[in-house]
């Protein structure tokens, strides 16, 4: 019986070539988008869950309160790690990540600018147990002078990335002995490429880490002898605090509350400022997962579509084999055999597609998910379960409904029977294309933001500015600043030089400040930025009121404060900021100097908060050039030559400040190019299941052409027939899916503090697209058949 | 007559057909006793009930009333399922038209009831074979339907409604689609099984036809209007 089943259903697929295709291309197609994104759900969740011990890893961060602002810090303490490990034995141990961001690492002529160096404690991969390709992890951290690098930094100054191993490379003016090379984790929240031992830093500074509760900057992990020690443990922190953290601060007026976070937590959940790299977002994650539904759903719908339009075509031997002896049964089981098998058909290509997609959907992500998920037997499992239960799901309707059908009715006349398969195939396309447009007038909106928001005013010229790194703790290269300045304005292109701590779209600083309200000093946290004398005038940044930073002022140099207008709202110096006290832990002499217009530091996702601009010329950060359009290869060949002869130490390392400052929204145009990928997916797949519908219609309805063309019925009249119902359809889809669209749009514009308007144009053009697509579709099919000769038409019933 | 002997028996079978405004009686009180191994012919104008009669005594519809039994046993209280498998048991199909899968080859079309009737692999072969050496298109067994004439597609279906040795066979118009030559093979084919045992029922509105069957029963309105003994098949037979 069951070779009978398969013999069968070979024939009928067979037999039906053009069904058989857009049946299983379509589902392949929605089979291979949803597990895609399937893959990335899956590589989302599984951040940091490589390390063998992650249920036991915690990260300790803390909260540092003053008054009502609350300052949520990833980065803790130098001294919480060990004091943590010494007073709590369910701490097997503690460890600390201090970010040394980037250096210059230096083989003997080759120097490569390499990011994410991290100082670790020697016990570092005690807890993540990171695979070393050379080395020993419990020993090749512990000697001053010595690190492991990963094996893609490895791969950047030796051919063969494994002969890297004990040679010697320089950063700065020291020497570091590679002692191992690892294999990087890329789910991992933290992707450090270089890891040098702690123990290089000199020993006085180390001692002084141990009493350090001032300043904040390392990572402090902690790992617990059993996993459901955590709660426990947290509930002696504040304890912890009152006894360790609070004496040793003295009197500050900062409150520190620590937390702790499980290792698999951090990177869809944590809130937390100051992380090495960026978090994923966990609200991606459910629209992914709606989307990847939905495009399974609207290829089954294809499925259930197309089956139950042909069902009229197979009512005929449904009913012989009826009569012939067949029981409802078995005729379910046929169908239903048939659709699972066509599913795993589907499947067996959507496996081909996704292996073929993954390296551009990787590049697409970012990410590198591998395609060995595929050999993983639990998958596969779960993948041809899937397989099963939509072959069941999408081919039970047709089953049910042909194994229904009666042979006396089937068998007495050439009628078939219609039964409400009409109507619910119609309420299906109804839905898909619902579907497909709420995507597409999603895409369309996102697109239209993203747009909005680089077209913003804010605040000051991004464009023509370069923006070139100046290597933090390299106090040779920093000292040369204002010759390299004035080496760069001789180039008659170049009209404007300064340094800023920070550049908009960067982290700023945040610091307490006392400030003068009411007469009374009371203390503000406010973010902080470090700025030189020509920033203002090279960002073009008004300022508003009070004046500049100015050489002629020397104390300016530590009393001056700039504030922009939003802090002049939130201290209340409505009338006039100029002369009121500011300061950080002096409150004698500093002084407001000058208040500038707001202007966009950070993202345009917030309302631009309280800025305090400090000045700070020979602070290192960036340096940054205006530079006047055109001759721009010239230009950059005259800053590349200059820097080499004035830093010939570290390479030019540069960025444009507009580009760098879309950074930010890097997030998120990633997300739109993908999301619009899957929105044009469902909207093809959606179109292949309507020219299935639209040739059995045209092929059901060959006499009545016939019989109107002999009645003198023009091709239009014909072709305009047989679309309009289709287009009805999607009219009726295009009243459903714009107030849902809107809706779940309007929404998703709240998280921006800029935000565009949502246009009818959108609505309007979306739905004509996806109307002009059907009717395209639908009347490729229906002119074909109106084009066929009256006669043949007839004959062939 | 022998009680034992009937194979169908219906006593005041009606069937209405009742559709969104009007009211069809197709059969108006039929009273019918077909003994095993008779050959008889249903004859009346189109329309006056003689598929809807057959498709009863085939159990592929049922009775609005009155009294069916099938070998004694009564079907008017059997549930689908039962009449399925005394459908595929006992009783074979011949049709206008429309009587095999175009799916499947000529073969294949004979062999499926066997197949729903769980035959071993080699018995359906034998017997599928067996059944088309019979009717004469054994060379034809791996074409399909399509690939057929006319003649040799009801000679096929024949050859499918014989396969598993019914009892019955109930022929709807076999020969409403042939020309005079092939009906007339068809019609001694069906004239061979009856003569091998099997009973037949058919359907005509051909009195050439009709000649083939024992008895011939004229339908008029839903009702059987007379019954009459086929003289010459019965002198033939008394020879
Ligand atoms: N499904 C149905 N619904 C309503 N009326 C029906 C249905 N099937 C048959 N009828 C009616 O029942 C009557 C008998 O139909 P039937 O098909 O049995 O006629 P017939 O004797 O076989 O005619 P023909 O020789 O033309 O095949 C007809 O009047 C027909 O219109
Ligand atoms: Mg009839």
């Amino acid at each position: 019986m069951v070779q009978h089943y398969l013999k069968s259903t070979w024939r009928n697929l067979t037999r039906n070539k053009v069904y058989t295709a857009i049946n299983v291309v379509g589902l392949a197609i929605g089979v291979a988008s949803c597990l895609l994104i399937f893959l990335y759900v899956q590589h989302e969740l599984s951040y940091d869950k490589a390390f063998t011990k992650h249920d036991r890893i915690y990260r300790v961060v803390n909260n540092l309160i003053v008054g009502d602002d609350v300052e949520k810090a990833s980065i803790t303490h130098a001294a919480l790690a060990p004091g943590l490990a010494g007073d709590y034995p369910e701490i097997e141990a503690a460890t600390r990540m201090i970010d040394w961001n980037k250096k210059v690492l230096r083989l003997e002529e080759k120097a490569l600018s390499i990011d994410h160096v991290f100082f670790v404690d020697s016990n570092y991969f005690d807890l993540f147990d990171y695979k070393l390709l050379e080395g020993n992890p419990k020993t090749a951290l512990t000697e001053p002078n010595t690190m492991v690098i990963s094996e893609e930094v490895a791969g950047k100054f030796f051919a063969n990335p494994l002969d890297a191993m004990f040679s010697t490379l320089q950063i700065g003016g020291d020497s570091y002995k590679i002692t191992g090379i690892l294999r990087a984790v890329d789910a991992a929240h933290m992707k450090p490429n270089v890891l040098i031992s702690l123990n290089s830093l000199p020993a006085e500074l180390r001692e002084r880490f141990k009493s350090n509760w001032f300043s904040t900057n390392s990572y402090t992990y902690i790992l617990l002898r059993q996993p459901d020690l955590a709660n426990a443990l947290q509930a002696k922190l504040p304890d912890f605090v009152e006894r360790r953290v609070a004496p040793a601060r003295g009197d500050t007026k900062e409150r520190v509350e620590l937390y702790l976070q499980p290792l698999t937590y951090i990177h869809l959940n944590s809130d937390y400022l100051w992380e090495a790299f960026p978090v994923g977002n966990k609200s991606y994650i459910y629209i992914f997962s709606f989307v990847g539904i939905f495009i399974l759903l609207i290829a089954s719908i294809n499925y259930m579509n197309l089956a139950t339009a042909r069902s009229v075509k197979r009512a005929r031997e449904v009913g012989l084999r009826k009569v012939v002896g067949a029981s409802r049964p078995q005729l379910i089981a046929q169908f239903l055999s048939e659709s699972v098998l066509l599913t795993l058909l589907s499947l067996l290509i959507a496996l081909v597609f996704v292996e073929l997609l993954l390296p551009s959907f990787n590049s697409l992500t970012e990410k590198q998910i591998p395609s060995t998920y595929f050999t993983n037997p639990t998958l596969l499992l779960l993948i041809i379960g899937i397989g099963i239960f939509i072959g069941l799901v999408a081919g039970s309707y047709p089953a049910l409904v042909l194994s229904h059908f009666r042979p006396v009715d089937i068998l007495k006349s050439d009628k078939t029977p219609q039964g409400g398969g009409a109507m619910l195939r119609k309420a299906l396309v109804v839905l898909q294309f619902t579907i497909s447009l709420v995507l597409i007038i999603g895409t369309v909106v996102v697109y239209s933001q993203m747009h909005y928001l680089k077209k913003q005013d804010l605040g000051f010229t991004k464009e023509q500015v370069l923006v070139i790194d100046i290597p933090s703790g390299d106090s040779a290269i920093v000292s040369k600043m204002p010759v390299i300045k004035a080496e760069l304005l001789r180039n008659p292109a170049i009209t404007k030089v300064a340094t800023a701590g920070m550049i908009p779209g960067e982290e700023t600083g945040v610091i307490i400040f006392n400030v003068e309200r009411d007469g009374k000093m009371t203390e503000k946290t406010m973010n902080t930025i470090w700025v030189d004398y020509d920033y203002f005038d090279l960002m073009g940044i008004p300022v508003k009121k009070g004046r500049n930073f100015s050489k002629d002022m020397p104390t300016d140099l530590d009393n001056g404060f700039i504030i922009n207008e939003a802090a002049a709202k939130a201290l209340g110096w409505t009338d006039n900021p100029i002369g009121k006290r500011i300061g950080g832990s002096d409150t004698t002499s500093g002084r407001v100097i000058g208040m500038t217009e707001d202007f966009n530091y950070k993202s345009l996702h917030s309302q631009i908060e309280p800025l305090v601009i400090m000045l700070a010329p020979e602070n290192s950060g960036s340096l940054l050039a205006r530079i006047s359009p055109g001759h721009f290869s010239e230009t950059m060949t005259y800053v590349e030559s200059t820097w080499q002869r004035l830093a010939p130490t570290h390479p030019l390392d540069y960025t444009f400040l507009d580009d760098s400052f879309n950074q930010q929204y890097r997030a998120e145009e990633k997300m739109l190019t993908i999301f619009g990928y899957f929105a044009g997916l469902t909207i093809l797949i959606a179109c292949m299941g309507l020219f299935g519908l639209a040739s059995f219609m045209a092929e059901q309805r060959t006499k009545e052409i016939g019989i109107r063309k002999v009645l003198g019925s023009s091709v239009s009249d014909i072709v305009l027939l047989l679309t309009k119902d289709f287009a009805l359809l999607v009219l009726v889809a295009i009243v459903l899916a714009c107030p849902i669209a809107w809706y779940g749009m309007d929404k998703w514009l709240q998280d921006f503090a800029y935000r565009t308007q949502i246009s009818a144009w959108i609505f309007i053009l979306s739905g004509l697209a996806a109307l002009a697509l059907a009717i395209l579709t639908v009347s490729y099919k229906a002119t074909r058949a109106a084009l066929t000769d009256p006669v043949l038409a007839l004959r062939s019933e | 007559m022998n009680k034992e002997e009937l194979i169908i028996e219906t006593e005041n079978l009606q069937k209405k057909y009742i559709t969104d405004t009007v009211e069809t009686t197709a059969l108006a009180g039929v009273d019918l006793k077909i003994k095993k191994g008779e050959f008889v012919a249903i004859m009346g104008p189109s329309g006056c009930g003689k598929s809807t009669l057959l498709n009863i005594l085939g159990m592929l519809d049922s009775p609005s009333s009155g009294a069916f039994r099938f070998l004694g046993q009564d079907i008017s209280k059997a549930t689908e399922r039962q009449r399925a498998k005394l459908r595929k048991e006992n009783l074979g199909f011949v049709f206008q038209s429309f009587n095999l899968i175009d799916e499947l080859t000529v073969e294949e079309n004979i062999a499926l009831p066997l197949a729903y009737l769980g035959v071993s692999k080699a018995d359906t072969e034998k017997k599928a074979r067996e059944a088309m050496e019979r009717m004469g298109i054994a060379h034809r067994r791996n074409h399909f339907p399509q690939q057929l004439s006319g003649g040799q597609q009801q000679r096929a279906a024949i050859a499918r409604a014989t396969v598993s040795n019914p009892s019955l066979i109930l022929a709807d118009e076999p020969t409403g689609n042939l020309d005079s030559v092939h009906g007339r093979e068809v019609m001694s084919l069906l004239s061979e099984l009856n003569e091998a045992g099997t009973t037949v029922v058919m359907v005509t509105h051909s009195p050439s036809d009709a000649e083939y069957a024992h008895r011939i029963v004229n339908l008029f309105d839903g009702q059987i209007v007379t019954e009459n003994l086929n003289v010459r098949r019965h002198a033939t037979e008394l020879l």
